[in-house]
C-alpha cells in the first residue's frame, strides 16, 4: 500500500537496467526503481499499474508484464505510439527514469483461487495478463486449469512466443495462440493458427461455470468476446477485464479515464463484467 | 466574541483596508474591456460591487489555469518550493463559495493534493449576498457553502457575519466600524441546484443529444467557466539548463484532446464529448457519484456562443431561475 500523500504525486527515482526488443515497436524494458519505492511495489497485485516517468517527457500509464522481481526491477512491455514512449524506445541501460504506483485495481487473484482460469490476450494486451499468468504459474497448486488464449496480428507481433511455450511445457499451461494473417507455411512454423480470438473461443470446451476469465486486449476484442464468455455460461462477476483510458495524474483527480461514472484509474484497470455491462460506452 | 455585527455602508472602505492585515485584498472589479474579474484590489476605486458573475470563477486562487506541478532537477521530481501568499478574497456569491467547497472535495480528499491546500490554506473567503439575474438558476444556496465572513446587504449597509475563527478575528479587528446586531438568520439549507441526475440520461435517446451536438462549436467555453470544472492535463517540459518541470494545465472535456490516447480516441464525437461533460456534472465520478456539482451560477448559459443548455435535457425538474438570495 502506499503510505502517504507525497509518494502518490512525486515519483520515485528509477533508472533502466536493460531492454529485450519484442518485436519492431515492442520491447521489455527492465527497470529498477529505488528502495523505497520497492516498499510501495511490494504489494502489486497483477492487473494494476504504474506511471512510468521520462524526466522531461512526461508520464505514461503502463501495467507491469510480471510482478516485482527478487533482483528489485520491474518488467514493463510497452509499444511505441506516443512521445513518451517514443523516448522511452530511444532509451539506453543507465537512463535515469521515475515511477510512481502501484495504482488501481489488480486480477482477484485470491479469489480465484480454487477456480480454473482462462486468460484472452490480444496484441499488447498480453502484458498485464502475463503478469497474471506468472502469478497464477508461480503458484499452480492453487489454481484449477489454466488456460492462455492468445491473439497476435501476424507472427512477427506475437509477443513472449518462446517463453510462452516453454512455460505451457514446463508448467502444464494450456496454450492456444492465433495470428490475423499470416501464410498457411508461417503460421505453420510459428505453431499458431490463423484466425480472430472469438473464433477460437467459439470452439473451445471449458467448464465455464467454475472459470474465471480475464480479458485484456484492443477495444474492439472485448465486444467480441464477452458476448461468446456470457453464452458459454461465465458468471458476468467472473469475466474480468482490463480496460484502457487516458490515464492522466493516476489517482482520480484528472478525470480524462471515467467510464460511465467510474474512473479507470482507481475503480479499474480491472473491472468485472457486472460492474460495466450496463455502460454503453465501455466496450 | 461578537461573531455578528453591522456595517454601515460609509464605513464599508475603512472595513475593507482593515482586511488588508489579513492578506492582499482582491475582489470584484471590472476590466478595461469590461470583463467582469476577481483581481488585486489595490484601490479600492476598482470594486465593483453589483458585479453579476465574473467571467473566470474564483478556482483561479486554487487551481491556476496553468501551474509547475513538480520540478525535475538533480535525477529526482519534487514540488516547487510554495510560493502562495495569504489571500483575502472579497465579495465572493454564495454560488461560488459553494463551488469552491466541492473543489475542496475533489482536492483535500485522499490522497490530499498539496499544491492545492498549500493555497487553500492561504485563502481567506469573505462571501456577499446577491441579486440574481435572468441567467441565474441557483436556489437558496446550502448553508454548507464554507467562507470566512459573510455579509449580507441591508438597506444602509451589510450584516456581517464571522463563520470561522480567522472571520472573528476580521471582526475584531474592524470593532470600531462596527455596531452590534444580532446574528444574521441562518442560511437554509436547500436542495441541490441542480438534483443529481441518474446516468441512464446521459444515454438517453432523446433527440436534444444529437441536436446540441451539431450545433455545439467545441469552444470549450462553458467549462473553462464553470466554477467546479476542474479537468487537468499534465504536460512535461525541458528546462534549456537540464532538468525540466511538469505542468499541470485545466483541461476540456468538450476538446476532442480530451478522450485521445495514444492509439486512438475514446470520445471521438461531439456527442460523445457533451455526454461525458453530463456525466460529471450532474452524475459526479467515483467518490462523487451521486452528486450534482452545478451550482447554479449561470456562467456556462450566459458564455455559451450557440445557447446550448444542457439542463434541458434534465427536463422539468431544475428549479425555476431566480430564487437565491
Amino acid at each position: 500500500m502506499i503510505a502517504n500523500a507525497a509518494e502518490r504525486h512525486i515519483p520515485f527515482a528509477a533508472t533502466l537496467v536493460g531492454r529485450r526488443e519484442l518485436s519492431p515497436d515492442t520491447a521489455l524494458f527492465r527497470v529498477a526503481p529505488e528502495p523505497a519505492a520497492l516498499e510501495q511495489l511490494s504489494g502489486f497485485l497483477p492487473g494494476q499499474f504504474v506511471q512510468l516517468s521520462v524526466p522531461g517527457g512526461g508520464e505514461v500509464p503502463i501495467s507491469p508484464a510480471d510482478l516485482p522481481g527478487e533482483d528489485g526491477t520491474l518488467e514493463l512491455c510497452v509499444r511505441r505510439v506516443g512521445q513518451v514512449t517514443g523516448l522511452l524506445h530511444q532509451a539506453a541501460a543507465g537512463q535515469p527514469l521515475a515511477l510512481r504506483g502501484p495504482f488501481g485495481t489488480g486480477f482477484p487473484v485470491r479469489e480465484m483461487t480454487g477456480h480454473p482460469a482462462l486468460l484472452l490476450a490480444g496484441g499488447l494486451g498480453i502484458a498485464p495478463l502475463r503478469s497474471l499468468l506468472l502469478h497464477l504459474l508461480r503458484h499452480r497448486d492453487q489454481y484449477g486449469e489454466i488456460t492462455l488464449m492468445y491473439g497476435a496480428r501476424e507472427p512477427g507481433l506475437m509477443l513472449f512466443r518462446d517463453e510462452l511455450v516453454g512455460l505451457a511445457a514446463a508448467h502444464g499451461l494450456r496454450l492456444y495462440l492465433t495470428v490475423d494473417f499470416a501464410r498457411e507455411q508461417a503460421a505453420g512454423a510459428y505453431a499458431c493458427a490463423i484466425g480472430l480470438l472469438p473464433d477460437l473461443l467459439k470452439g473451445f470446451r471449458f467448464d465455464a461455470g467454475e472459470s474465471y476469465v480475464a480479458v485484456c486486449g484492443p477495444p474492439p476484442l472485448y465486444r467480441c468476446l464477452v458476448g461468446e464468455l456470457t453464452g458459454a455460461g461465465v458468471a458476468p462477476e467472473r469475466v474480468l477485464l482490463s480496460l484502457e483510458r487516458r490515464m492522466r495524474c493516476g489517482i482520480g483527480r484528472c478525470c480524462h479515464c471515467a467510464i460511465g461514472t467510474k474512473l479507470c484509474c482507481t475503480d479499474g484497470p480491472v473491472f468485472r463484467l457486472s460492474e460495466v455491462a450496463d455502460i454503453p460506452e465501455a466496450l | 466574541m461578537e461573531i455578528s455585527a453591522y456595517l454601515a455602508n460609509d464605513n464599508l472602505p475603512q472595513f475593507l483596508d482593515t482586511l488588508r492585515a489579513f492578506g492582499t485584498l482582491h475582489g470584484p472589479t471590472l476590466s478595461e474591456s469590461g470583463v467582469s474579474l476577481f483581481a488585486p484590489l489595490t484601490s479600492l476605486d476598482r470594486l465593483d460591487l453589483g458585479y453579476r458573475r465574473t467571467q473566470i470563477p474564483p478556482k483561479k486562487y486554487l487551481f491556476p489555469f496553468r501551474d509547475t506541478f513538480l520540478e525535475y532537477r538533480d535525477g529526482r521530481y519534487r514540488f516547487p518550493s510554495g510560493d502562495s501568499k495569504r489571500t483575502v478574497l472579497f465579495g465572493v456569491h454564495a454560488c461560488d463559495l459553494e463551488a469552491l467547497a466541492y473543489l475542496d472535495q475533489v482536492f483535500l480528499s485522499e490522497p490530499e493534493d498539496p499544491r492545492y491546500a498549500e493555497r487553500r490554506a492561504n485563502l481567506l473567503l469573505v462571501g456577499i449576498s446577491c441579486t440574481p439575474d435572468d441567467y441565474c438558476f441557483c436556489s437558496e444556496p446550502a448553508g454548507s457553502a464554507r467562507c470566512d465572513l459573510f455579509l449580507t446587504e441591508q438597506q444602509t449597509g451589510y450584516l456581517v457575519q464571522a463563520e470561522s475563527s480567522a472571520g472573528a478575528s476580521m471582526l475584531k479587528a474592524a470593532a470600531k466600524l462596527l455596531v452590534s446586531a444580532p446574528p444574521a438568520p441562518p442560511r437554509t439549507p436547500a436542495p441541490c441546484v441542480i438534483p443529481a441526475q441518474d446516468p441512464e440520461r446521459a444515454y438517453s435517446r432523446d433527440p436534444l443529444w444529437d441536436e446540441f451536438a451539431r450545433s455545439c462549436v467545441g469552444c470549450g467555453a462553458c467549462s473553462a467557466c464553470c466554477p467546479t470544472c476542474y479537468c487537468f492535463d499534465v504536460r512535461e517540459s525541458t528546462g534549456l539548463t537540464g532538468g525540466g518541470s511538469r505542468l499541470r494545465e485545466w483541461d476540456n472535456c468538450l476538446f476532442q484532446s480530451h478522450g485521445a490516447v495514444a492509439g486512438g480516441n475514446f470520445r471521438p464525437g461531439r456527442v460523445d464529448r457533451l455526454r461525458y461533460r453530463f456525466l460529471h456534472k450532474y452524475c459526479g465520478f467515483s467518490p462523487l457519484q451521486g452528486r450534482s456539482s452545478c451550482v447554479g451560477c449561470g456562467r456556462c448559459k450566459e458564455v455559451c456562443p450557440v445557447d446550448i443548455d444542457l439542463r434541458e435535457l434534465i427536463g422539468k425538474t431544475a428549479p425555476e431561475p431566480g430564487g437565491g438570495r
